[in-house]
């Protein structure tokens, strides 16, 4: 009776081999509907280099979920982003609270309800390596970082990079983040960062546009 | 200088009196506690400030009801990165289901403990105080272990004047809701009285 039936059993052990290697078992593929992984991963992270550096400035504004999963919990807020080539990122929350972060250079200004603070990122290698995120995530050098191991998804209109943190420091923050790439002119459609605890937050920015005369005033500390 | 050794007693028995020497037991007053008395918080994201001996930290604070009547208090900083993340059931029970390393030492988790406790008014539940008077001012405390929890009102029972943790001695922690008060306080601002540490919390209205 097994031997009748052992070719049928092993065309299915052969199938879902087959589906195995082709993607379908990659944790990563199921978790990202639509997408599939990027074959040429060295050729796209040369294209991705080449088309960043023409985003000389990004002006958007942005809006933040922040979803506490097991706590059935959400708090959506909004403001607006401005990065300039290079090092410099100002990111203004607006609703429902105003909190200010200004990146520039080695330099940190946070400005909260309360107080305001200068920071020399330089000294804490936390605030060196989120510093870092943000800023190698809008101008296109994430995947030079040595921060995170990095796997490439597309589809039609957008690139994926899902990107695991190497260090322990950030392991710690972050299980991965995710950054959804337009296709158009690689500029950050959105990213997402995922907590080790199931908890994730997720900006997205609208309203773009790309390479308007930014002053340097605008990243003042 | 004769006075000298007088006065250094008199300096040293000030420093040693209690705090609470002024309160003068009297008996329960139900009226009062069934129409004032704090006993839940409601579920609310706050903006948090924090002062610890000269460090600001500010963030987002969720105090969350759950449904199995426990309570969630999780501290998130404004760019969503979770700093810790505590919970409050029955009969004292506490557990910490997330914290940074950072903030991972029994001193901070304790002291966080302890005022958050006060802060979701558990301490005042089982209705039970002892009520003491004090100027114009009326304290309904319930001890436990080394420490009361007060609630404290005016004397006329009209408003909910601050809520407190004090040993035998003295003021450890106090907290008052400038605006509309419990159960879903605009504002909580929390002063530690035996070392340099405030929280202020302001209630996001969401949109």
């Amino acid at each position: 009776m097994v031997d009748r039936f052992s070719p049928c059993v092993l065309r299915i052990v052969r199938f879902i081999l087959l589906i195995t290697f082709i993607g379908f078992g990659d944790p990563a593929i199921a978790q990202y509907t639509g997408y599939s992984a990027v074959a040429d991963v060295p050729s796209f992270r040369k294209r991705f280099n080449e088309e960043s550096l023409k985003i000389e400035s990004i002006s958007s504004n942005f809006t933040q979920e922040k979803i506490l999963s097991a706590l059935t919990e959400k708090i959506t807020s909004s403001g607006k982003f401005s990065f300039k080539r290079s090092n410099k990122v100002r990111i203004e929350y607006l609703k429902p609270f105003v909190y200010l972060m200004v990146l520039n250079g080695d330099k940190m200004l946070i400005r909260d309800e309360q107080k305001e603070s200068r920071i020399n990122v330089k000294a804490n290698r936390l605030f060196q390596q989120v510093n870092r995120i943000m800023v190698d995530c809008v101008q296109g050098t994430i995947l030079d970082s040595k921060d995170f191991s990095s796997k490439v998804f597309e589809d039609r209109n957008t690139y994926l990079l899902e990107m695991t943190p190497a260090s322990k420091t950030l392991r710690e923050f972050f299980q991965t983040i995710v950054l959804v790439v337009d296709k158009k002119d690689y500029s950050a459609i959105s990213i997402v960062m995922n907590e080790p605890a199931g908890d994730k937050t997720t900006i997205t920015f609208t309203d773009k546009k790309l390479n308007l005369q930014l002053s340097d005033a605008v990243f003042a500390l | 200088m004769r006075f000298l050794p007088s006065s250094l007693v008199l300096v040293l028995l000030m420093g040693c009196a209690s705090d609470y020497r002024h309160l003068q037991a009297v008996g329960p007053d139900p009226t009062c506690t069934d129409k004032i008395a704090p006993l839940y918080i409601t579920t609310s994201w706050y903006n948090a400030s924090v002062d610890v001996v000269g460090k600001h930290l500010s963030g987002l604070l969720l105090i969350k009801n759950m449904p199995d009547s426990s309570k969630r208090v999780v501290f998130t900083n404004e760019v969503g990165v979770t700093f810790f993340d505590f919970g409050f059931a029955g009969q004292g029970d506490f557990k910490v289901y997330n914290v940074v390393s950072q903030l991972n030492r029994k001193a901070v988790i304790a002291t966080l403990r302890k005022d958050f406790e006060l802060i979701l008014c558990l301490p005042f539940r089982n209705r039970l105080y002892d009520r003491f008077v004090a100027g114009d001012e009326v304290y309904f405390g319930v001890k436990q272990k080394s420490e009361t929890a007060y609630f404290i009102t005016s004397k006329d029972c009209a408003s909910l004047q601050r809520l407190e943790w004090g040993t035998a001695r003295k003021r450890m922690v106090s907290i008052t809701t400038p605006g509309s008060g419990y159960p879903s306080p605009e504002t909580i601002a929390l002063v530690h009285l035996n070392f340099d540490m405030q929280i202020k919390l302001t209630r996001i209205q969401r949109e």
